[in-house]
């Protein structure tokens, strides 16, 4: 699992606008590692033809 | 009857009789809000005047013509975070406390135009997500069967509403389990029809490609009823799907005879182990599917784990990106809970977000595979019975997989109905999953269960006493 450092930790709230109190850092850092599994969990090898399912319908085959 | 709350189907074949009044309907309903919702907070807005004056006018309209469908005079609740015209739709929020929308949500819309009589806007977690809080303009629902616990979320106000009979049915949303958390916890039906089958328009997101609009009643019957209301193609929603309505009660009654039931045991029993109460439920209603004259068999998906961890990643980044504007310049008027879920959007990076989608492919396909041969998918629709209020974690979203996201993640209709009560008393339930479009099948699944089994005779205690 890659460790969150201080300053990438800094840079992600800064570059997503978040204003938090050292409370709220404190607590947020607790969870990185559940965000990044779920990351990882979605990578798999699929190449790079595979495509998103950003818009889809339901076909044919879907309804058989 | 249940008791003395009648089931839609029920109350709407006295109205068509002309053997109940909507407005002695309606009346009853309001009474037993006054009764209860002290306790329970099932809504955070009444429109008791206009649904008095809605009700008589029903009632007038019945006498010169008869009704004008099932749903006329029908008590119900509307999520607040579903748009009504001149009644506050405050999201549960303090961003929106002060909002009165100009225009109804589609969806509130077509139960208008179906005569229904709206009770009022019921309890959310704060723009549906979250988890119960205590530190928002309104408090959290309690589930009637025990006021100690949780209704589960985020149609929470809903879920204790159509329980405890302050209203007939209601609209609940549902991004990851939403309007079927709450069934289950409650011991009601509720269904999350296919992605695209109900227009989204009007109602506030929680996550975009996620948000399904769906009915929440007593039984699978009224969800038909209210389904047939509700569903149908709407410009104003981009996913909305343009394709034929059937008619969703045709086939209520017809059992399951011969229909092909697959169990995905590994979700409950492996992925994440369910309480013995709940365990009980889903081998009681294998056994009754099968003696009903069902073929069952057994389906293998990816594990949990993968369909959770793609669902909360499209979850929380589009949920990130619907409240950004708000999370920049007033993080600290969200709640603490909503407040947590918003800052994990730093985490999630765009490639991420294209990983997941691109998983979400795959699941979907997966799952078409696995349903080839099937009519209708089975698995748990919550771990246990309710956990007390005070005791639900805050970032349960890393404790454990839930049941109900690789639906939302393919977008499949999924239906949860009560499947018996665990040894505390709260209700128990089941999981059903149809093919897309096919709620006529799985609502035919649901009533056959429900008539089979004893559930739909018992109402919580608090409604009693």
């Amino acid at each position: 699992m890659p460790e969150m450092k201080d300053e990438a930790f800094e840079f992600l709230l800064a570059r997503a606008g978040l204003n938090l109190t050292d409370e709220q850092k404190a607590e947020l850092k607790t969870v990185f590692a559940g965000i990044a599994a779920m990351a990882e969990r979605v990578r798999k090898p699929r190449g790079y033809m595979a495509e998103p399912a950003l818009v889809y319908d339901f076909a044919e085959e879907d309804l058989a | 009857m249940s008791g003395t709350i009648p089931t839609i189907a029920e109350a709407a074949r006295l109205i068509a009789a002309k053997r109940l009044s909507p407005v002695e309907l309606t009346e009853a309903c309001l009474e037993r809000v006054h009764a209860l919702d002290g306790q329970l907070h099932a809504f955070v807005h009444l429109t008791e005047e206009r649904a008095l004056a809605d009700a008589r006018a029903a009632e007038a309209a019945i006498m010169a013509n008869g009704p004008k469908g099932p749903l006329h005079g029908i008590p119900i609740g509307l999520k607040d975070i579903v748009d009504t015209k001149g009644v506050p739709t405050t999201c549960q929020s303090k961003f929106l406390q002060d909002n009165i929308p100009d225009v109804d949500a589609a969806c509130a819309e077509k139960l208008a135009t179906a005569g229904t009589v709206l009770i009022g806007k019921t309890t959310t977690h704060e723009f549906a997500d979250g988890g119960p809080s205590f530190d928002l303009p309104k408090p959290p629902a309690r589930n009637p069967w025990n006021t100690e616990h949780f209704t589960a979320g985020s149609s929470s106000g809903t879920g204790a509403g159509v329980a405890a009979g302050l209203i007939l049915g209601g609209i609940g949303t549902d991004t990851g389990g939403s309007i079927r958390g709450p069934a289950a916890l409650c011991g009601i039906a509720g269904i999350k029809p296919t992605y695209g089958l109900v227009s989204r328009a009007g109602v506030a997101p929680a996550a975009y490609s996620l948000d399904h609009i769906g009915p929440m009643a007593w039984n699978a019957e009224d969800c038909a009823l209210m389904l047939q209301a509700l569903a149908g193609h709407d410009p104003r929603d981009p996913a909305s799907a343009s394709r034929p309505i059937p008619n969703y009660t045709a086939g209520l009654g017809g059992g399951v005879r011969g229909l092909r039931i697959g169990v995905v045991h590994h979700f409950h029993e492996t992925d994440h182990k369910v309480s013995e109460g709940t365990q009980r439920g889903i081998t009681a209603a294998i056994t009754t599917f099968r003696d009903l004259g069902a073929e069952i068999s057994e389906v293998q998906l990816s594990p949990l784990q993968d369909w959770l961890a793609c669902g909360s990643l499209i979850s929380i980044t589009e949920r990130a990106a619907a409240y950004e504007e708000w999370a920049r310049t007033r993080l600290g008027d969200f709640s603490e809970r909503l407040r947590s879920r918003l800052m994990l959007g730093a985490f999630v990076t765009g490639v991420d977000y294209v990983q997941a989608v691109r998983r979400r492919r795959e699941l979907r396909a997966e799952l078409q595979g696995a349903m080839r041969g099937l009519d209708v998918v089975l698995t748990a629709t919550q771990p246990a019975e309710a956990a007390k209020i005070d005791s639900v974690p805050k970032w349960d979203l890393f404790a454990a997989p839930n049941f109900t996201m690789p639906f939302n993640v393919t977008g499949y209709p999924a239906i949860s109905v009560c499947s018996g009560f665990g040894a505390s008393g709260l209700p128990v339930a089941i999981q059903l999953v149809g093919k897309p479009f096919a709620e006529p099948t799985l609502l035919r699944v649901a009533d056959a269960f429900e008539k089979a089994t004893p559930f739909r005779d018992r109402r919580p205690p608090v409604v009693a006493a």
